[in-house]
């Protein structure tokens, strides 16, 4: 009966011995037409972006918002001023710095502690029941309406805004770690404990590797949480970062430099977020054919 | 004690029994494994079996009697029990040798030991050339072979088996089997083998149990004393499949 059957073979196949099914994506030679160019996903990436901008280009420079709109070359000129003159006595990297210096203080000190508080929230009942009605009464406040409070406790300086990011940043944090030990198949545990593994085994070896993911993932939406959060104190109180580059934009009646503020947040807030990327890829390289990367 | 090709009886089931509230699941099992012997146990389906395997592997507590290795009441801590569940379960967080040796990493085998033993079994199954890859880089069927392998890797007291090639289709149903088989004749390890598919049992096991339905007691023994390689359509393996299926038809 196995002889119909083709035995695995060790050709020095490295990764593909075919006998073994290894899953891989096989890319197809296909010759260049000018409908697959301008069907190309990249290609098509481009196109949109250039329009959008010409779209922008040509409504800003004509009247139709008296003035209240900054064309795109506006922006990146107002922009290239801001790297040599200061604003507030500082560049426009220093305002970058600062708002992302606030992000991430406040994202580091709320993962360090919202993180463990979810772990063991999961792990343990006895902490669940005590932490989870406290945290229920806070889960759904907005963050932002924090913002007077902690201006009244801490003042207009540095902890207040990174007081606000801590409290954006501590629920997506906690609730995805708790929910990634939650949701771990209870089968990985039982492969522990027929193998005679004990509970710190079980912790080790299943919950913690099978929750990164999740960890992560909450990681991100609190890293997009902390620059809402810095941006909303800045607007109300600041003598530095992106959220004052707007607010100052605005109060001159700047658009390019009110524009330019916006653009570069995302910007920054993206490269933050890229970061995470890199992290989870080195944390958890079991993940990386999962997702395509 | 020994059993009829005169080997040391290695593991006793005395009155397994389990209750869930008045339902009776299992109904004073008995029956004893020798040591190195490749037992097959078929029901139908509904019949208990994996609460009868929670029992044995000790995931769950008995409601009366127990399981003995070598005379003492089993004990995942103290024995070397293994499992293959029905579902594979590998740790996705290990690549594929990892994962093989994760049973010996709990049991605290030596290093050299792990590694010898790593090797043996990896070129033995065929998965040297993908040791390095994760298990969702390779197939589902692949991802059996390695729970099969990080189980026999312990060395097993006892190594139960549940239903672990249900899902596959017959093709690689037969290969796997066969390798089952060959891990079974070079580690000489003691299985307990649980399917539905009675040809299956027939094909691999030295021995067969024929559960009853609920609730669950022994209801047969049949010995299947073939040579190996077995051969489907050999006459005698036909009738030995016969009588287990007319066994598990008259309920």
């Amino acid at each position: 009966m196995s002889a119909m059957i083709k035995q695995p073979t060790n050709s020095g196949t490295g990764d593909r011995a075919i006998a073994n099914e290894v899953q891989e994506a096989v890319g197809e030679k296909k010759p260049m037409t000018i409908y697959r160019v301008i069907t190309n996903e990249y290609f098509l990436y481009c196109v949109s972006t250039v329009t959008f901008l010409l779209v922008w280009q040509v409504i800003g420079q004509s009247d139709m918002f008296k003035g209240a709109l900054a064309s795109p070359v506006q922006v990146v000129l107002r922009f290239d001023r801001m790297l040599t003159d200061t604003l507030a006595g500082l560049t426009l990297w220093g305002h970058i710095w600062a708002s992302t210096s606030r992000v991430l203080i406040g994202f580091a000190l709320a993962s360090a502690f919202a993180i463990p508080i979810g772990l063991f929230m999961a792990l343990n009942p006895y902490v669940d029941a005590i932490i989870k009605p406290v945290f229920d009464i806070f889960k759904p406040m907005p963050p932002i309406a924090w913002v007077s409070i902690a201006i009244l406790w801490f003042g207009i300086g540095e902890p207040s805004k990174i007081f606000i990011i801590v409290i954006g940043t501590f629920v997506p944090c906690l609730l995805n770690a708790y929910t990634g030990i939650r949701l771990i198949e209870p089968e990985l545990y039982d492969v522990v404990k027929v193998l005679g593994g004990n509970r710190r085994d079980e912790i080790i070896q299943v919950s913690f590797p099978a929750s990164f993911p999740a960890i992560f993932a909450g990681l991100q939406i609190s890293l997009s949480n902390a620059w809402t959060c810095v941006l909303a104190a800045e607007l109300v109180a600041s003598r530095s970062g992106l959220g004052f580059i707007i607010v100052q934009g605005m109060k001159m009646s700047d658009t390019s430099l009110v524009i330019g503020g916006m653009v570069i947040i995302a910007i920054v807030a993206w490269t933050t977020s890229l970061l995470v990327i890199i992290l989870e890829k080195l944390v958890c390289p079991w993940k990386r054919k999962l997702e395509g990367f | 004690m020994t059993d009829y090709l005169g080997r040391r009886n290695k593991i006793e089931v005395k009155n397994l029994t389990r209750r869930f509230g008045d339902l009776l699941v299992l109904d004073h099992i008995n029956f004893t494994v020798a040591e190195g012997e490749f037992l097959a146990i078929v029901g139908p389906t509904g019949c208990g079996k994996t609460t009868f395997l929670n029992c044995l592997s000790k995931l769950i507590p008995t409601s009366e009697g127990d399981i003995y290795v070598d005379g003492e009441v089993a004990n995942p801590k103290k024995h070397n029990l293994a499992f293959v569940f029905q579902e594979p379960t590998c740790l996705p967080w290990r690549t594929v040798r990892d994962n093989v040796a994760y049973g010996m990493e709990v049991k605290h085998f030596p290093k050299d030991r792990i590694e010898k033993k790593l090797n043996d079994i990896l070129n033995m199954v065929g998965l040297a050339d993908t040791a390095n890859l994760f298990p969702n880089q390779v197939s589902a069927s692949m991802m059996q072979r390695i729970a099969v392998s990080r189980a026999f890797a312990v060395d097993p007291d006892l190594l139960m088996m549940d239903e672990p090639y249900g899902q596959l289709d017959i093709k690689l149903r037969y290969y796997l089997e066969d390798e089952l088989i060959k891990l079974w004749q070079t580690l000489k390890s003691t299985v307990l083998f649980v399917t539905h598919n009675i040809e299956e049992a027939v094909y691999v096991a030295e021995r067969i149990l024929v559960l009853s339905n609920k609730p669950t007691h022994i209801k047969a023994e049949v010995l299947v004393d073939l040579p190996r390689p077995r051969s489907l359509i050999d006459p005698k393996f036909v009738e030995i499949r016969k009588q287990v299926t007319e066994l598990i038809r008259w309920w």
